[in-house]
């Protein structure tokens, strides 16, 4: 035990070892996750990117022309409409599907009789496959002969023309889009409210805080990095809206429910504009890759912040 | 040793799921010198026409030894089949034969994948000439012959005897105008029940689109100038008949502007008794009788008598995958679209009679005094007129269609919604916009 070893110097790493690290066999056991991410993502992202550099209908031979296909997107009227249209929903959908959930989770979140069916029943229209969403909405939504009109004329409102008025239809879009996702916002935010410790609620009702007060100052800084999630995670989902358009509208009436994404399709697949497509896509892509990096910069600002204030203090 | 064992079994066994999924996607193509060969059938039906058409299909293997077809929908219906076959194209696995929309024909055959069959159709086993000339001219692309035609369709108009009886107005002539039918839509249109004249698609696309050609041909307009260098829609015929149009969706109010993607609520509507005319064509004939509507069916109205209608056929598309399934291909579609099988398949499905020589059996004859409206259909196979075979079609349709709707909806007059669509078209023609 306590002889005393010499040091000896280790042998210099194999080759294998150099390549393969430690413990070669933990290749294996990545290798298929590995296989599929590389060939489900990134091949085919990189292949989009090439296929936006040319002239190509995906089944006659390409020709390379550069960013051509980008500089004639900037002149395009549809797709800035389209980039219109799809602002617009995102500036609705995300705002209203957070603030529409939390208040539907702070509602759920209490001891009340049958609270398990309430739950599930704001849950239920998330897990609706939108082609359904969409059947269902062209019914209740039909101008003539729909549910909604029929409840309007009782109440004595004018019919509307909803999904089929251009002035109407991307605003109809954004409350069938609420109705099928706020139930995800309203899960998430359930469960981070029950993750808030009850001590934290009692210490603040001891000292006499308001329900406005308890929100304001425990709730919502609790909840902070869930709303963080949702807030990003909706964003993505509304920029990338397309099965509800495609199910609901088709893009139409006049171009008014058009989105980045459909365009995108009408691009590819009607007008075999396969490469004009895959840049419009990466456009949009684009466009989240630097929401997401403005996100980082943003919150890695504010931690430096934070370290110099403290450094301050101290 | 174990370890680099066990890594070389991932490995094999990675190796072997990736062969597996290319295998599957593109096996069935056996070539075997003994051995029949096997080819891939996309028919992309359901119901009664996917019925009517796998039980010709059992009975082609039955009685052919040297070749197996493989049927299947395709995994899509007919509206979707382009998106798929571009797909599979694009992928390099694709099947030998598909059900490819006639709109749609221009840009598969864009394709060289897809055969060319000008010189096979010389044959006289195809009895090519014994197609309709509309289906002829719109299986043929640039001159060549690219596709066969699958099913023979144009537009009439389908009435509902019990509402016309209702609103006692007389069942429509053959010799009726565009005046006469606004008249009758507009007396039949009942806002109180909720009851229409007449209906027009309004999602946009070629549904919107081609049921204003005929309204178009028969005032001696055209979609294209003779060079096909421009568009011709917005001369005063175009212009004469989308305001006709526009007027009985504005104006008189009979016109329920139909905004379901698929188109189907029309039909629906019909079905229900709550609307007094669709223009369709003989595919809808299965669902009304189902339905148990008494109906009857006119051709379309005219202008200064003139009654051209539009043919909408679709059509076989035959791709190679190597000459011996090429040829079996088209063994199996000479034998399907032969007269003893189009008889059998019209029987089945109340389509129309893809051959001249179908509509001349006795059978047939038999068979479409049963069903009310087929001769109608059927009388005006031979002067259908096609439209243009263009890789640009389906985008000038859309740009017509969006003016359409502009005008259904009271946004624009029928003059303004022509002249846009036409610059879009000029411009869509001259190649300039969208890149590639």
């Amino acid at each position: 035990m306590s002889t005393v070893v010499p040091t000896v110097t280790a042998p210099a790493p194999s080759w294998r070892r150099r390549v393969l690290g430690e413990h070669p066999s933990a290749w294996a056991f990545i290798l298929p996750s590995t296989i599929l991410i590389l060939g489900l993502n990134l091949v085919p992202m990189a292949w989009a990117f090439l296929l936006s550099l040319q002239r190509s209908d995906l089944v006659t031979p390409a020709e390379w022309i550069g960013f051509a296909n980008y500089k004639a997107l900037a002149h395009d009227s549809t797709f800035s409409s389209a980039v219109e249209h799809t602002i617009v929903y995102t500036a609705l959908f995300v705002p209203l599907s957070i603030v529409g959930g939390l208040a539907i989770a702070l509602m759920l979140n209490r001891r009340i009789r049958f609270i398990g069916v309430y739950r599930t029943l704001v849950f239920v229209p998330f897990i609706m496959s939108a082609a359904a969403q969409g059947v269902l909405f062209s019914f209740i939504l039909d101008p003539q002969y729909g549910a909604a009109n029929a409840v309007l004329h009782n109440i004595g409102i004018a019919r509307q023309g909803f999904i089929q008025d251009p002035g109407q239809a991307l605003y109809v879009l954004v409350a069938v889009g609420l109705w099928g996702g706020i139930g995800f916002c309203v899960i998430v935010l359930l469960a981070a409210l029950q993750d808030i410790p009850r001590e934290l609620m009692e210490a603040a009702s001891i000292d006499g805080a308001r329900r406005w007060a308890t929100l304001r100052k425990i709730v919502l800084p609790s909840l902070r990095p869930v709303l963080i999630f949702l807030l990003a995670w909706q964003t993505f989902q509304a920029l990338q809206l397309f099965d509800l358009v495609y199910a609901l509208s088709r893009g139409g009436p006049l171009g008014a429910t058009t989105v980045v994404v459909y365009y995108v399709y009408e691009q590819a697949f009607q007008f075999f504009h396969a490469g004009y497509g895959s840049a419009a896509a990466y456009v949009l892509a684009f466009a989240i890759f630097a929401l997401g990096g403005a996100r980082v910069v943003v919150s890695a600002a504010r931690r430096r912040r934070r370290v110099a204030r403290t450094g301050v203090a101290a | 040793m174990r370890r680099w064992l066990t890594a070389a079994l991932t490995l094999l066994l990675c190796g072997l799921a990736a062969a597996g999924c290319g295998g599957s996607d593109s096996g069935g193509g056996s070539t075997n010198a003994s051995g029949p060969v096997t080819i891939k059938f996309w028919h992309g039906q359901n119901d009664i026409t996917q019925k009517a058409l796998e039980r010709l299909v059992a009975q082609f293997n039955r009685t052919h030894s040297d070749v197996k077809v493989d049927v299947n929908s395709g995994g899509v219906l007919a509206d979707e089949m382009l998106t798929k076959l571009t797909a599979s194209l694009a992928g390099g696995t694709y099947p030998d034969v598909a059900y490819v929309f006639g709109s749609d024909l221009a840009n598969i055959s864009r394709s060289d994948k897809v055969q060319d069959l000008t010189d096979a159709v010389r044959a006289p086993a195809w009895r090519w000439d014994d197609f309709w000339p509309g289906e002829r001219e719109a299986a043929t692309v640039d001159g060549r012959v690219r596709a066969i035609p699958a099913l023979a369709d144009n537009l009439g108009i389908i009435y509902n005897k019990k509402l016309f009886d209702e609103a006692g107005v007389p069942y429509p002539s053959a010799d009726w105008s565009w005046d006469d039918f606004r008249t009758v839509a507009k007396k039949l249109t009942d806002a109180g029940k909720g009851q229409f004249g007449y209906s027009w698609p309004g999602a946009g696309g070629e549904d919107t689109t081609w049921r204003l050609w005929p309204m178009l041909w028969q005032q001696g307009g055209d979609i294209l100038s003779p060079d096909g260098k421009r568009v011709a829609f917005d001369s005063p015929a175009g212009v004469r008949a989308l305001q006709l149009v526009g007027d009985m969706a504005t104006q008189d109010k009979s016109i329920f502007v139909d905004s379901d993607p698929n188109g189907e609520r029309a039909i629906r509507l019909f079905q229900s008794g709550k609307l007094g005319m669709i223009e369709a064509g003989p595919w809808v004939l299965p669902d009304i009788i189902s339905a148990r509507v008494d109906y009857g069916a006119q051709r379309l109205p005219g202008f200064d008598g003139n009654h051209t209608t539009i043919s909408g056929s679709d059509n076989w598309v035959l791709f190679d995958n190597g000459d011996a399934r090429s040829r079996a291909t088209q063994e199996f579609i000479q034998w399907l679209t032969a007269q003893p099988q189009d008889l059998a398949w019209v029987l089945a499905t109340q389509s129309l009679p893809l051959r001249k020589s179908t509509s001349e059996t006795a059978a047939y004859k038999r068979y479409a005094k049963t069903i009310p409206g087929t001769q109608v259909f059927a009388q005006v196979l031979n002067t259908a007129r096609s439209r243009p075979s263009l890789e640009t079609y389906p985008q000038i349709s859309d740009a017509v269609a969006e003016g359409i709707v502009a005008v259904l909806l009271g946004r624009s007059s029928a003059q303004d919604a022509l002249d846009a669509a036409a610059q879009r078209g000029d411009a869509i023609l001259a190649g300039a916009g969208a890149g590639g």
